[in-house]
């Protein structure tokens, strides 16, 4: 009623009754109200009406989504449950009208996907590639053998520009993790462990430097890694990145923290160790596991392009190389092998060179002179490149007269052959028929003038001395002892000549018989012969220790015996002389 | 899998670094060994209470109730309190600690370990102050991170204290 009577007071219709009160009030009110009373009713409608409530939405909806998500990124997140679950549903509904409206992108976006995949794969293949033949390449190729990655890996890791290896979302004020991402090849640690020291060196950090309230630590950098750290009021993440990231790399962490914070702000709040909450934040750290890579190297990096032709060349020049290295090796082989035959004796080179490949070679060779083919292999020159051609011929130097003597009289080993101004000399003792062959032989050899024997012991000398003996006795017949001397002397010149040429001598002498008498006395006989001239020696002979003197008893009888003569003959010792060198 | 975070506390050379080593690696160095810096262990026990992740919390700088710092404490829910018993110095030293931690996490469970068991011949606790320490009620054990003598079982039952916390 109160309200009426300030009604009623306000009507300027109504002056004294209540009906003429209202009637005032009312035109007071259209007086003082009248313009506002319309909006008012208007304004009322539009509160209450739905129709007018619809109305408006519709009216500011488009200006109010695309104002709202200029601004944060809250209202996709808000609508993105229902867009998914309308989506699902329509689906399951009927699965036309959405086929039927992505397919005019879905061609595209195959096409689109598969040519930058495709892309990819050819790039990182040149790249590979490129890589493989330099000498940074083969530096990688070491590092990816020391440390078991594959090359491709080593290659990505060099050109990385910058990779999120590893992302942690960390409960602020306990430093357990509540989850982790890591991207595929990276290598792990413990995350747990980690978490937990991050925190304690973030405390660390902040305890130790920090000097106005909110200085935090922000960025770590351990070797070839960097650790950023973004800090909310419940959580913090830690991205571990390989490189170097963008500034924006930051805002992407950033956003991420502040939707954690928003969708699992009541978790992180009531956290007590169980991080399975937090199993769904997974996808939003995945979102900052980013990467880019330099797909240039870098110009001063660039290995020179692998053509056909460039290949072709480097493998000319190497094999260049090599041949050129085969062939002076072999032509210096050569030139030493020809040297060394100039210095033989008994070769003479007259013409060396090459032809068709092949070197060629002529000359004279003594028979006497080294082999060439035994020369060429010692100076490790191919006989089958080389042609060659020896004629005979007797080399006159004296090593070549004497070496020649040597072998064509066939001289024993008792005997020493020497050339002096042309002439042939022998030392020793040789056979009778040696000295007699050699007298002969000498003068036929071409470059000697000359024989001399005057020191050479005929053997002859010792082994016939003509000593005989009574019949039917060991005794010698007397007068022959000018005959003993002189076998004495002969003997003592043997024995210096053996001395000479370290020799040690036997001298066996054997005891011979006529044909008179029995065997068995013949026999007797014999042996005592050779016993009495082997006694008489060694009285005369000194006691010398190359000369040895044996008795032997003979039954050949030295000659036939026609005539009393032939029978004395045979009354007689022979002497053998054996050779042997001392040792 | 429920994680805890624990706390080491004690004077300098008790042997904190030592009981973690032993009980995370079971393996003992006689070399001395100072901690640098931090160290966060972590290890996984079975309690009747359930399984638990503990990460382990050893850091330079808990020797003093001047050095202890809140950031150190912050957030664990439990911590074991070390005391060489060959020096009784340092068991008083860890009842002042005990007061700072206190005022940093509030009442958690914890426990008090006398260490260094294993050298009988300079045991200094004497059973007057085990006395005053039962009063207090606390959970005491000696261990012996050189021999290993009731380093597990220290672990272990703060593990379940903290999990019989934790299921409320
Ligand atoms: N005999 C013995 N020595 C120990 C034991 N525990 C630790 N130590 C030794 O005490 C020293 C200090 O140990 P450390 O673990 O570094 O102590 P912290 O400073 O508390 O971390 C080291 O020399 C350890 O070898 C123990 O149980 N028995
Ligand atoms: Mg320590």
């Amino acid at each position: 009623m109160k309200q009426a009577g300030v009604q009623d007071a306000l009507d300027p219709s109504s002056a004294v009754s209540t009906s003429n009160d209202d009637e005032t009030m009312a035109e007071l009110r259209t007086l003082l109200l009248g313009p506002a009373e319309k909006q008012i009713a208007d304004v009322h409608a539009r509160l209450t009406d739905p129709n007018r409530q619809l109305e408006e939405v519709v009216h500011v909806l488009p200006a109010a989504i695309s104002v709202r998500s200029r601004r944060d990124g809250q209202l996709a997140d808000a609508l993105a449950p229902t867009v998914t679950s309308a989506i699902h549903e329509s689906v399951r509904k009927d699965p036309q009208p959405i086929a039927d409206a992505i397919f005019p992108i879905i061609g595209p976006a195959i096409r689109k996907a598969i040519s930058a995949a495709l892309s990819g794969m050819t790039q990182s293949f040149n790249q590979t590639l490129a890589y493989s033949v330099s000498v940074k390449g083969l530096k990688w190729r070491l590092e990816a053998l020391r440390t078991g990655r594959s090359f491709a890996e080593v290659v990505l890791l060099h050109t990385l520009l910058y990779r999120v290896e590893q992302v942690f979302l960390i409960h602020r004020e306990t430093g357990l993790l509540l989850q982790h991402v890591s991207a595929p090849g990276s290598q792990m640690q413990d995350a747990d462990m980690v978490s937990g020291m991050l925190t304690a060196i973030q405390d660390f950090v902040h305890d130790s430097f920090s000097t106005a309230k909110g200085d935090e630590l922000q960025t770590l950098q351990v070797g070839e890694l960097t650790v950023w750290v973004e800090r909310g009021p419940l959580a913090v993440l830690a991205g571990v990145i390989r490189g170097n990231a963008p500034h924006e790399l930051r805002e992407v962490f950033q956003q991420t923290l502040e939707r954690i914070h928003l969708q699992f702000g009541t978790a992180l709040s009531e956290f007590k160790g169980d991080a399975s909450p937090f199993d769904s934040t997974r996808s939003l750290l995945e979102d900052c596991l980013q990467a880019h890579y330099d797909s240039q190297p870098k110009a001063s990096d660039k290995p020179a392009k692998l053509t056909p032709l460039n290949v072709i060349v480097s493998l000319l020049v190497i094999a260049a190389l090599v041949l050129g290295f085969f062939w002076l090796r072999g032509r210096w082989r050569w030139d030493n092998f020809i040297e060394q035959l100039r210095n033989e004796p008994g070769i003479v080179v007259a013409e060396t060179g090459t032809r068709d490949g092949k070197y060629y070679l002529s000359g004279l060779r003594d028979p006497l002179a080294r082999d060439p083919a035994v020369l060429m292999q010692e100076a490790k020159v191919d006989p089958n490149k080389v042609l060659s051609r020896w004629e005979p011929f007797q080399a006159l130097t004296p090593d070549f007269v004497l070496a020649r003597s040597k072998r064509l009289l066939n001289t024993p080993n008792t005997v020493k052959l020497s050339l002096k101004d042309g002439v042939l000399n022998a030392e020793g003792f040789a056979s009778h028929d040696w000295v007699i062959e050699a007298r002969r032989g000498s003068r036929f050899l071409p470059g000697v003038n000359g024989f001399r024997d005057d020191r050479l012991l005929d053997l002859n000398r010792v082994e016939d001395p003509l000593l005989m003996f009574v019949l039917d006795s060991a005794e010698l017949v007397p007068g022959q002892s000018e005959k003993f001397d002189a076998l004495v002397h002969d003997i003592e010149r043997l024995q210096a000549q053996a001395e000479a040429m370290q020799k040690n001598v036997t001298l066996e002498i054997y005891g011979h018989t006529d044909e008179s008498g029995t065997e068995e006395r013949n026999a007797t006989l014999a042996a005592e012969r050779a016993q009495t001239v082997a006694s008489e020696l060694q009285g005369r002979l000194p006691r010398w220790t190359n000369v040895t003197v044996r008795a032997v008893a003979s039954k050949e009888q030295l000659r036939n015996e026609v005539t009393e003569a032939d029978r004395a003959t045979n009354r007689s010792v022979t002497f053998k002389v054996i050779a042997t060198d001392a040792q | 899998m429920i994680q805890k975070k624990v706390c080491m506390i004690g004077s300098f050379a008790v042997g904190k670094t030592s009981l973690v080593r032993r009980f995370v690696e079971s393996i003992y160095s006689d070399k001395y060994h100072t901690t640098v810096g931090v160290k966060v262990d972590k290890k996984v026990v079975n309690t009747p209470a359930g399984e638990a992740t503990l990460l382990l919390w050893d850091i330079e700088g808990a020797e003093s109730e001047h050095d202890l710092r809140k950031s150190y404490l912050r957030g664990a829910s439990g911590y074991l309190l070390v005391a060489d018993g060959t020096r009784s110095d340092t068991l008083y030293k860890a009842l002042s600690l005990q007061t700072r931690a206190e005022e940093a996490v509030g009442t958690v469970p914890f426990l008090l370990l006398l260490n260094k068991a294993d050298l009988t011949q300079s045991w200094q606790i004497q059973e007057r102050e085990m006395d005053a320490l039962r009063q207090k009620s606390w959970t005491v054990l000696t261990t012996s991170a050189k021999s290993g003598q009731g380093v597990e079982e220290a672990f272990l039952r703060l593990a379940q204290s903290m999990m019989e916390d934790h299921n409320g």
